[in-house]
């Protein structure tokens, strides 16, 4: 019940329901920026359901992306961050468990959701599927990739935009993959390359984004 | 006095320490060792790098040059991935690493966990001996600054920390306060531990006077 990983992600997970105002605003976000588009875009039925699994994509990357700003804030303010800096524990591990549950808080429960919105676009159900699983795997790399920016710009007092610009290019190639996974099922091809593209930047940012956070929060904090 | 020392273990020693921040060079050739059961005041106008010198012990910030040991072997210039010496201090600085969501007990109990101590009893004892078992169960948000002074130094009251680094502690905090802190230090200090503080104040008149020695920086 000690390891680093464990103990961390106990703590954000009491820390999440302390403020949920981290847990409600991301999804939230998400919801509405998503219902925007049914009530904006022209009444054709084809419309809404070909562009329907991009728009669900791009809002939820945004909503990522607004939630990444307060990741080390809070830590950082109150001096936690310097306590694990100089602590024995691994703060690779430590920083992998705050990334997981902060993925719990946003990316899961969008992805937990999309489904319903995916109904207001009218999309069909095999696709709702296919977007299921691409947000599933697409949104905890965006979570890791984006720690990195966070940590990188945690000393800023307005960082959001600096957050953003740095990580929103590396945002494309998963976005690409998972927005592309739904137009490929549309016109009936297998997804399989997709999937595999999605599952190997994810092993990639489980294996080395740690460090990369790590190492940028040490630069970060002087 | 200069007898009782020779005897005691020299715990921490730098050489050669220099500290530049962005153009200005705040010291150079630095050098400085700590004893067991030794109080090093570190002295110096506001900028002069105090802060930056008790972080770069704590291995939180990096020196521009110079060397660390700790009980006569180098700490690794990498601090960070020197587990044995960051096992032995305890950094307490301006922000405490309090979390103002959690309780009292649940900030302690995340430390204790994480250095491998966690018990529950000694944990309401380290509260009563600060004076604060009563905010037990309110969370930190609530707590004055006084007594979140206090259960950040409730969080010191462990022998395996055998230094302490203590920017300003005792900002702040009320007489009675004041006197339980330089308390725990003295308790501190009688079980061959060491201390490195900043204070603004002289403590030639304080209880931690005879264990005390100044750097001027």
């Amino acid at each position: 019940m000690n390891s680093t990983f464990i103990l961390f992600c106990r703590r954000e997970w009491q820390l999440l329901f302390r403020n949920t105002a981290n847990l409600v605003q991301p999804l939230c976000f998400f919801v509405i920026i998503t219902l925007l588009f049914p009530f904006s875009l022209p009444l054709e039925n084809e419309l809404l359901s070909r562009i329907g699994g991009g728009v669900i994509w791009v809002s939820a990357v945004l909503a990522i992306l607004m939630s990444l700003d307060a990741m080390f804030k809070a830590d950082y303010n109150d001096g936690a961050l310097e306590q694990w800096l100089m602590h024995p524990r691994s703060l690779p591990i430590a920083m992998l468990a705050k990334v997981f549950i902060h993925w719990v808080a946003t990316g899961l429960l969008l992805t937990l959701f999309s489904p319903v919105l995916s109904m207001a676009f009218r999309i069909p159900t095999d696709q709702i599927w296919v977007l299921f699983i691409g947000l599933l795997l697409g949104t905890p790399s965006l979570s890791l990739i984006g720690a990195i920016g966070a940590a990188l710009t945690v000393s800023l007092h307005r960082g959001g935009v600096l957050l953003a610009v740095i990580i929103l290019p590396l945002y494309i190639p998963i976005l690409i993959f998972g927005a592309g996974m739904i137009t490929q099922s549309s016109l009936g091809a297998s997804i399989d390359s997709q999937v595999y593209a999605l599952i190997a930047i994810l092993t990639l940012a489980i294996t080395l984004t740690p460090f990369a956070i790590a190492g940028a929060l040490r630069i970060t904090i002087e | 006095m200069i007898d009782s020392q020779k005897a005691k273990e020299v715990l921490l020693q730098a050489q050669e320490l220099a500290c530049t921040r962005g153009d200005r060079r705040l010291f150079e050739s630095l050098e400085f060792s700590l004893s067991e059961a030794e109080c090093l005041h570190v002295i110096g106008s506001n900028g002069s790098g105090k802060t930056s010198l008790l972080r770069i012990i704590a291995g939180i910030n990096h020196p521009t040059k110079g060397r660390i040991t700790w009980s006569g072997k180098p700490v690794l210039n990498n601090h960070s991935s020197d587990t044995e010496f960051l096992a032995n201090l305890a950094y307490l600085g301006h922000k405490d690493g309090l979390k103002n969501e959690l309780t009292s007990v649940e900030n302690l109990s995340f430390y204790r966990r994480l250095e491998n101590t966690f018990d529950p009893n000694q944990i309401d004892r380290d509260l009563a001996q600060m004076g604060i078992l009563e905010h037990a169960d309110i969370s930190v948000g609530k707590l004055s600054f006084g007594q979140r002074r206090r259960l950040a130094f409730a969080r010191l009251l462990r022998s395996e920390f055998k230094l302490w680094i203590l920017d300003e502690p005792f900002t702040g905090v009320d007489a009675e306060g004041r006197e339980l802190i330089e308390q725990i230090c003295l308790e501190h200090l009688a079980t061959s531990g060491a201390i490195i503080l900043t204070n603004h104040q002289s403590l030639e008149g304080s209880s931690l006077a005879p264990h005390l020695s100044e750097l001027r920086l």
